[in-house]
């Protein structure tokens, strides 16, 4: 059984450790990777040196704890909902955020307090939804997700009267935001600490999520405290996405698209799925950033598009081939 | 001197931070002595403050600069500091010699890296164009950033003196910021008490955009001695419909945009035949290069928009 489950985990381990190498050779700048091998090993010149460790290294980091961030909220989202269409933005996280992010662009202020403004744009829309969704009558899923996208349609509105309000000078940084950009990521470690503490706590979770996955009623035959399940889950996935969205903006598809992918080639284990997509998610998104700031370099294109351009044909090619 | 004033203030703190220092670690005193070495005036000897009231000092002249908007290249260029510029972004095409510098990205995103590689001395950003984040990365990793934000012919001026004394071309950037001070007042006093002129100023045509009186094109309709009939606008650059402009009913309507030559933005108004720019044929262009760009170029720009409004006085 360990075995079974360690084999994927391993293979895309090595994948995501591939793509950070990937990540840090390949630039702008053409550095040879010897100079790069130099610079990893603790020896090469100033600019190498700055180039590879202060340039290129943090932003794999980012780009690999914010994929993964969003592939396992929305894994986690896909079984609180049970709804295949379910993504880490549907619940109207990723609007919230962006009206916080964009005020505060707005207001001609940057960096920790753009973050933190964001931050709390993503919080306070997982607390109006909740709120909302528990109405006069019982909490169900569907109930939930209609809360969600209807708050989403909401703050989408916002965003189309903020963006048709500010100054065109300030117009290109906001739709790179809204588009998800990782030119925004300050420091890689706060996500990526978030990612493994995460990952290691819904560890002894994985078989509730698992019987959860079949249907509420099941579960709780089968002796799994329901609600504080829900509850925990929702709370758990909100916080990874805000975390997700304040270090790069609102980047679509990872969080939709890696969970199914995972699901059609190793199954629907939770114990399983999580931890692999985290991993699958963030080596994407580390690939499609390396694409995004080399492929029509000096331009830097925003990553969300190249996401969706590498991922889309991949899966529809797994949907395809499925049974 | 402005300048000088603001620049006092700003070296108090860290002479006040310095005596503490010494007063509080005697035991440390040669490694304060040593610390205290690094941050002394003298030490630095081109100190100038930034359109963000930063203090930028430089050992010496900057010799590679980085301009990251066209407008920093042009004032960069104009400061006489064009042999030192060796990274430029996208659309730096004044003067011909900024197409040669290769260009970083675009001003909204930078290309770090490429930026890095040229190993600049200084890094000339905009302070509401430039992403903030990246601005930041590069101070961080040791480089000088000037942040500017010219706003008027005063501040116009003023970047292209501070420029050169960063890039250690002072005698050149005095004598371009004293000219253009200069031609500006000579327009200022021919024209600013002519009789007022009506003026529509349109930036864009799809959507409709003019400009409010704060704006630096505002700023040389006054002193053209016209009126800016969008002027008393909220917005800076405020989205209008036809239905505005033939209700402010303008006696000049002067066209921008992308190119330099709209043509057809001012064909869409004739049109209007009861506008009293059309019935005039009060119509005009000005290339929007040497009036939406704060350099010196607007200096050419603002005489002829004089002249377009000394045309309309003549055919009452």
């Amino acid at each position: 059984m360990f075995r079974q489950l360690s084999l994927p985990l391993v293979l895309l381990a090595l994948l995501a450790l591939a793509a950070v190498c990937m990540a840090m050779m390949v630039g702008s700048a053409s550095l040879s990777v010897g100079d790069v091998w130099a610079v990893v090993r603790g020896e090469g010149e100033g600019l190498a040196r700055t180039m590879v460790l202060d340039l290129r290294l943090p932003r794999a980091l980012s780009a690999f704890a914010v994929g993964g961030l969003l592939a396992v909220a929305g894994a986690l989202m896909q079984v609180l909902l049970r709804n295949p269409l379910a993504d880490p933005y549907v619940l109207g996280l990723s609007g919230g955020a962006s009206i916080g992010a964009l005020g505060a662009m707005l207001a001609g202020v940057g960096g920790v307090l753009m973050s933190g403004s964001a931050f709390a744009g993503a919080l306070f829309s997982t607390f109006l939804v909740f709120g909302l969704a528990h109405g006069r009558g019982g909490w169900t899923p569907s109930r939930l997700l209609l809360t969600g996208v209807v708050i989403a349609a909401g703050w989408g509105a916002v965003i189309t009267l903020m963006l048709a309000l500010s100054p065109a000078e300030r117009l290109p940084g906001m739709l790179y935001w809204l588009m998800g950009d990782l030119s925004y990521a300050r420091t890689p470690w706060p996500p990526l600490l978030l990612l493994v503490a995460i990952c290691l706590a819904l560890v002894p979770l994985g078989r509730n999520l698992n019987v959860l996955a079949r249907g509420p009623q099941q579960a709780a035959a089968l002796g799994v405290d329901v609600r504080p399940l829900e509850w925990g889950i929702y709370v758990l996935a909100s916080v990874l996405t805000a975390a997700a969205v304040t270090t790069a903006g609102s980047i679509g598809f990872v969080g939709l698209v890696i969970p199914h992918m995972l699901r059609l080639l190793l199954g629907n284990d939770q114990r399983l799925i999580l931890p692999a997509c985290a991993l699958a998610g963030g080596t994407l998104l580390v690939l499609a950033d390396t694409l995004a700031r080399t492929i029509i370099a000096p331009e830097q294109l925003p990553v969300g598009v190249i996401t969706a351009l590498l991922g889309v044909p991949t899966f529809l090619l797994l949907l395809y081939r499925s049974r | 001197m402005p300048v000088e004033r603001r620049s006092s203030v700003f070296t108090l703190p860290s002479n006040v931070a310095r005596r503490i220092r010494w007063a509080l670690c005697p035991a440390l005193l040669s490694v304060a002595t040593l610390a205290a070495a690094e941050t002394v005036p003298g030490t630095h000897s081109r100190c100038v403050i930034d359109d963000r009231d930063r203090e930028v000092c430089l050992h010496a002249a900057a010799q590679r600069i980085a301009t990251l908007s066209p407008g920093a290249t042009e004032l960069a260029f104009a400061a006489g500091a064009g042999d030192q510029v060796v990274a430029v972004v996208d659309y730096s095409d004044y003067p011909h010699e900024a197409l040669e510098i290769p260009s970083v990205g675009s001003h909204t995103r930078v290309d770090l890296e490429a930026l890095v590689a040229l190993s600049p001395d200084l890094v000339i950003g905009w302070t509401t164009g430039n992403p903030p984040e990246q601005l930041e990365t590069l101070a961080s990793l040791g480089m000088p950033v000037f942040y500017i934000e010219p706003r008027g012919v005063d501040g116009v001026a003023s970047v292209i003196e501070r420029l050169a004394r960063l890039a250690g071309t002072e005698a050149t950037g005095q004598n371009v910021a004293d000219a253009f001070r200069e031609g500006m007042a000579d327009l200022e006093n021919r024209y600013r008490d002519r009789d007022a002129v009506s003026t529509f100023y349109q930036v864009w045509d799809e959507p409709l955009m003019s400009i409010n009186d704060e704006h630096l094109i505002g700023q040389v309709v006054r002193l053209c001695g016209g009126t800016n009939a969008f002027g008393e606008q909220q917005r800076l650059v405020p989205r209008l419909d036809d239905e505005a402009v033939l209700a402010a009913n303008p006696e000049v309507i002067i066209a921008g945009g992308m190119g330099e030559e709209n043509r057809d933005w001012l064909t869409h108004w004739e049109q209007y035949t009861e506008l009293e720019a059309v019935a005039q044929g009060n119509l005009f262009f000005v290339p929007p290069s040497l009036i939406q760009r704060p350099t010196p170029r607007l200096l050419e720009g603002a005489a002829l928009l004089c002249e377009k409004l000394e045309t309309a006085r003549e055919r009452r």
